[in-house]
């Protein structure tokens, strides 16, 4: 297993968020769905370190991550495409990709290998290279997240809703591309844009206040009754 | 459009009004440029702090004065120039910044800014009671021949040591601006600055950032306060105006706009020496700062309104 995670509960102050997820990613394509408010974000938030888990475990390549700062978590190997993108406007493409390298070990070391890759994901970026981030559009900046995360040249790889605020045409590109990456990568997504993230993901749960309610093939889920009338509108 | 005509309407009329002046009373554009160079000098690691710490260190100027009295023990004890001493002063006070960090600023970070106001500003306080005890009220002063240094252009005739503030000030701008723009260590900096989660997120140790950008800013007005002595004397409280001034430096230029640092200083240089070539105004020279911050937060809440 490249994460596990068991039993974890955790929320902010007082309020509880999570109660109990257990949650696995091998060398897969996980997904992760849910209505607003379920806490995805939150378990991915303390998958990284940045809210602290109150019970329960998460280990990562074997070793135990839980509480562990978030800088550390992300040179363990574990990138992550926030949500709220979470770049730097005032950087050029270019800086706020190497920052994407440079502080994880296994990403500095094939660096300019993988600023080609991206690069190639993501051909626009080659064209605004030097434009600073806060000045590109909403999409591209999603892309500037994915491929900023793809640079740390990750074992794991966490995507917040990353079709969030983009064309559904470049939605479907981004899971293209999503599909190609996980011959390499284990990915955990979680999306509101369930049909489209059903054709690139392996294997996916349903999270609802707080707990996992539904686990399943892609396949399994694609033809669940309860997935089909709330997350496919059927 | 307007703008642009605007700005050029402004450019112009600063420009005549320097040559005005600079025909008229060329003194007041000399002194004016060299308290310049000193004002920027010392306010630059300041809006470096804000810039990427977020934090106001009110604290800024006193921590020159603790440089200066060190400098003045080392110089005293060694018979060494405070140009020789500078470099190890720099170094220990940058050490006692981040320590104070480490102690301090970093426990007050999450707080509420009024928190982190009151914070720096007891440390101001203790800073200056410290230096109290140790060396009493009594003002300190060390002379050096290079400081009287003058030049003659015909019937004129100034000082030139203080230019050497003016160097340094520039030599901040653009040291800053390579270490920021150039090194992984100076982008991380700014990344940090601009988003602190983000940072983390791709593995930046913030917390170790910010410790290492308060120090070195510490150690830049550490520096600064050893080559203060060699022109002014120093006594406790000589460092509240800098800070004061700093802030509203940093104010006029607005957050994170370093160079912006070097017009604001420009400007509050010039016009306080405009001030004092007049005996009727001469009183009025250290208040200019006070109106130069209401007219820019005044402005820029109008602006901002507008937009
Ligand atoms: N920083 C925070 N402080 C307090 N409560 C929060 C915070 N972030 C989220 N919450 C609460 O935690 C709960 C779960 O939020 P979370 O963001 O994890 O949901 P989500 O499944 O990601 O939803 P969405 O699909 O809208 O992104 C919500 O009730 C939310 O109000
Ligand atoms: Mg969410």
């Amino acid at each position: 297993m490249i994460l596990e995670v068991k039993k974890l509960q955790t929320g902010y102050g007082k309020l509880q968020v999570l109660r109990g997820v257990d949650l696995c990613v091998g060398k897969e394509s996980v997904g992760l769905f849910g209505p607003n408010g379920a806490g995805k974000t939150t378990l991915i938030n303390a998958i990284m370190g940045i809210v602290k888990p109150w019970s329960g475990a998460i280990e990562f390549e074997g070793k135990s991550i839980a509480g562990q700062a978030t800088h550390l978590v992300a040179r363990s190997g574990i990138a992550l495409v926030p949500q709220e993108r979470e770049l730097f406007p005032g950087l050029s493409v270019a800086d706020n990709l190497e920052l994407g390298a440079v502080y994880v070990p296994r990403g500095k070391a094939i660096k300019a290998q993988q600023l080609e890759i991206v690069l190639e994901l993501f051909p626009i970026l080659k064209e605004r290279i030097k434009q600073y981030v806060g000045t590109l559009s909403g999409g591209q900046q999603r892309m500037v997240a994915i491929a900023r995360a793809l640079m740390a040249n990750p074992a794991l790889l966490i995507l917040d809703e990353p079709s969030l605020g983009l064309q559904p045409s470049i939605v479907a590109e981004v899971f293209d591309r999503l599909s190609i990456l996980k011959k390499d990568i284990a990915i955990l997504v979680t999306e509101q844009n369930v049909r489209e993230s059903l054709k690139a993901i392996d294997r996916g749960y349903v999270m609802e206040n707080g707990a996992i309610v539904i686990e399943d093939t892609a396949k399994g889920l694609a033809t669940n009754p309860h997935v089909l009338s709330a997350y496919l509108g059927i | 459009m307007a703008n642009k005509r605007n700005a050029a309407i402004f450019a112009a009329l600063i420009v005549a009004a320097v040559a005005g002046i600079l025909v008229w009373r060329p003194t007041v554009i000399i002194y004016g440029l060299q308290a310049a160079g000193l004002y920027a000098s010392i306010a630059i690691p300041m809006g470096l702090i804000l810039g990427i710490v977020h934090i106001v260190n009110l604290a800024h100027g006193e921590f020159m004065m603790v440089a200066a009295y060190l400098t003045y023990m080392v110089c005293t004890a060694l018979g060494i120039d405070p140009f020789v001493a500078m470099i190890p002063v720099a170094l220990v006070t940058a050490l006692v910044g981040f320590i104070v960090y480490k102690l301090t600023i970093r426990q007050a970070l999450k707080a509420p800014e009024l928190n982190q106001l009151i914070l720096t500003f007891g440390l101001a306080i203790s800073l200056t009671q410290l230096a109290n005890l140790l060396f009493t009220s009594q003002t300190r002063k060390m002379s050096f021949g290079y400081v009287s240094a003058s030049l003659s252009i015909g019937e004129l005739s100034f000082g030139v040591y203080n230019f050497v503030f003016v160097a340094i000030a520039v030599l901040m701008v653009i040291g800053l601006r390579l270490f920021l723009t150039r090194t992984t260590a100076g982008k991380a900096a700014l990344a940090v600055g601009q988003n602190p989660k983000g940072a983390a997120i791709v593995g930046i140790d913030v917390d170790k950032t910010y410790g290492l950008v308060f120090a070195l800013a510490t150690g830049m007005v550490g520096m600064m306060g050893a080559i203060f002595i060699t022109r002014s004397s120093i006594f406790p409280a000589v460092g509240s105006p800098f800070t004061m001034k700093s802030f509203c430096l940093i104010a006029m230029a607005g957050i994170g706009n370093i160079p912006g640092i070097l017009g604001a200083s420009v400007l509050l240089g010039i016009s306080e020496n405009f001030l004092k070539a007049f005996r009727e105004t001469r009183g009025w020279a250290d208040i200019v700062f006070f109106v130069l911050i209401i007219t820019v937060i005044l402005g820029r809440s109008i602006k901002g309104k507008k937009a």
